[in-house]
């Protein structure tokens, strides 16, 4: 990728050792946290279950924008495998829904097939980082969320996709008996999402674990889940069971139910509305009772990092 | 005993404060007791908004449900005693449609994005059956009755099923899978509306001669 789309690297501004100055206690901290770590745990077993140090890649720091609180980031989820209202994943997802072990089939057309257990995957892929990303649901509203994982970009490297494949379809798991949702059959379980495997090797394209340096919960989409920030919320597939390398665009689960609501590219874009609503704005989840609307940006403020992706695209065609 | 009990059952289900306190009870569940145990949740408007319609659209429901009970069940006493409050229930469903306008409004929250959301089918819909329900129900009183007629008036309430049909449609479409809950309340409706226009016909076509007279009053009662 040549330097000059590498603006969301650091503005010169914040190159500077100011940030990590302000943040020196906490790298004593989390020396010292490190120290005691590895006297207690073999070096080599170290499991993610145990939480994820803020290690907040810099690139991602999202400068001047308010985190939302842990607690409405864990109690409002669209995951219509537990129910269809926001509560209900955090009251249903964890009722005994195992979430460890857990293991991931990563295949398709890809030299390195395999299925591996979430944590040896993390274990590979890591070190975790912290990102900062905004999330804009396709509903209009949105959040701020430092989700702690890797770049999607790693795990494909990893599986070395074979030259034929031209998407990445990701699918969540599949266990009806456990999983109250997955009962109905108005919709064609398991969850499948899809990106072009450009946009997947885009260095946005994210695979969480954690979050605000813990585990994913349940009801965020434990163990592992795509995060894809300049997407609409519900392309980032949660709980991930297989990640396949494809030649076509993948059937996905929104654009199968409804193709006239949920395009399979759902880029955030505020100058095509949903069609029973507008998306020129978005409510600020926690942001107070009335005063928390704000607009919403093209890309969802992303535009720099991914807009050479649709060149020459017609947005309103490919929505 | 059983008698006595049912009878004050009837009692109860006749009484106009019991059925006032179950539909203002339904406000005070769904949304002023949540505000206050936090139940509201990260997006309380939204919550208000979804909570206030689906109030409305069921208690619609429910007194459109009345005149097929009647019909199917003419000598259930505590369905005639339910009858009693079709004016309250119906005026209720259009008070909390009012109040789940007057969400959506705070939700757009500024004059544009409101004029925005008034270009979608989706709110058209919406808005056309709350519309019929305000005229219904500002019309549900006795001066209204004798100043139309008691036929033309009887003639206006029909509309009733066509908001019914409207606000179904709204609700089913309001959200992505939201056709799961409306259903219900469709095939509720549709079943017992067809039950009670099935009823009279299938008798009148088993005892022809007996049944007329009762069979025309059952028709023409009001829905």
């Amino acid at each position: 990728m040549n330097c000059a789309h590498r603006s969301w690297d650091l503005p010169d501004s914040a190159v500077t050792p100011e940030a990590y100055y302000l943040r020196r206690r906490e790298f004593l901290r989390l020396f010292g946290l490190g120290l005691a770590a590895s006297a207690v745990l073999p070096s080599t077993s170290r499991s993610a279950s145990a939480g994820f140090p803020d290690s907040l890649n810099p690139n991602y720091k999202l400068d001047g924008v308010k985190l939302t609180q842990e607690d409405l980031v864990t109690s409002y989820n669209n995951f219509y495998e537990w129910g269809l209202a926001k509560d209900q994943p955090k009251e249903l997802a964890n009722r005994g829904w195992k979430t460890r072990p857990w293991s991931v089939e990563i295949g398709g057309l890809c030299a390195n097939p395999r299925k591996i257990d979430v944590d040896e995957l993390i274990q590979l892929l890591g070190p975790v980082e912290r990102r900062n990303y905004r999330h804009r649901c396709v509903e209009a509203w949105s959040m701020v969320i430092p989700w702690d994982g890797f770049p999607l970009a790693k795990l494909v490297d990893f599986a070395q996709p074979k030259p034929e494949a031209r998407f990445v379809k990701f699918t969540s798991f599949f266990d009806p008996a456990n999983c109250p949702g997955q009962r109905s059959r108005e919709f064609p379980w398991p969850y499948t999402e899809g990106l072009t495997l450009q946009e997947a090797m885009n260095k946005l394209a994210f695979i969480a674990v954690g979050l605000y340096g813990k585990p994913l919960r349940n009801q965020n989409g434990a163990p592992l889940r795509l995060v894809v920030p300049w997407k609409y919320g519900f392309k980032s597939a949660k709980s991930l069971a297989k990640i396949e390398f494809v030649p076509e665009q993948p059937m996905t689960l929104w654009n199968e139910l409804a193709p006239n609501e949920y395009g399979f590219y759902a880029n955030v874009n505020p100058t095509v509305d949903h069609p029973r609503w507008s998306q020129k704005a978005e409510r600020v989840i926690g942001a107070g009772f009335l005063s928390g609307k704000q607009p919403t940006l093209m890309f969802n403020g992303y535009e720099k990092q991914v807009a050479h992706l649709y060149a020459g695209m017609d947005l309103r065609k490919n929505f | 005993m059983a008698s006595f009990q049912m009878k004050f059952l009837i009692k109860v289900l006749a009484n106009k404060l019991f059925a006032l306190a179950v539909l203002v009870g339904a406000g005070i569940w769904l949304l002023i007791l949540p505000a206050f145990t936090g139940e509201l949740g990260a997006n309380p408007l939204e919550k208000l908004l979804h909570q206030s319609g689906e109030i409305a659209v069921w208690t619609l429901g429910a007194v459109l449900a009345l005149s097929p009970l009647r019909v199917l069940f003419p000598e259930s006493r505590s369905v005639s005693a339910l009858n009693r409050h079709r004016r309250t229930i119906g005026v209720s469903a259009c008070v909390y449609g009012l109040m789940h306008f007057g969400f959506h409004l705070l939700y757009e929250g500024d004059a544009q994005a409101i004029t925005r959301s008034f270009s979608k089918p989706f709110i058209w819909v919406g808005l056309a059956g709350l519309s019929i329900l305000l005229v219904l129900a500002l019309t549900s009183n006795n001066f209204s009755i004798r100043k139309l007629g008691g036929r033309n008036w009887k003639r206006l309430h029909r509309l009733a099923y066509l908001a019914a049909a409207l606000l179904i449609y709204h609700q089913a479409i309001a959200g992505k899978g939201h056709w799961q809950i409306a259903r219900w309340l469709l095939f509720a409706l549709a079943s017992l509306q067809t039950a009670g226009v099935t009823k009279p016909l299938m008798m009148k076509l088993r005892r022809p001669r007996r049944t007329i007279s009762i069979l025309g009053a059952a028709a023409t009662s009001p829905p």
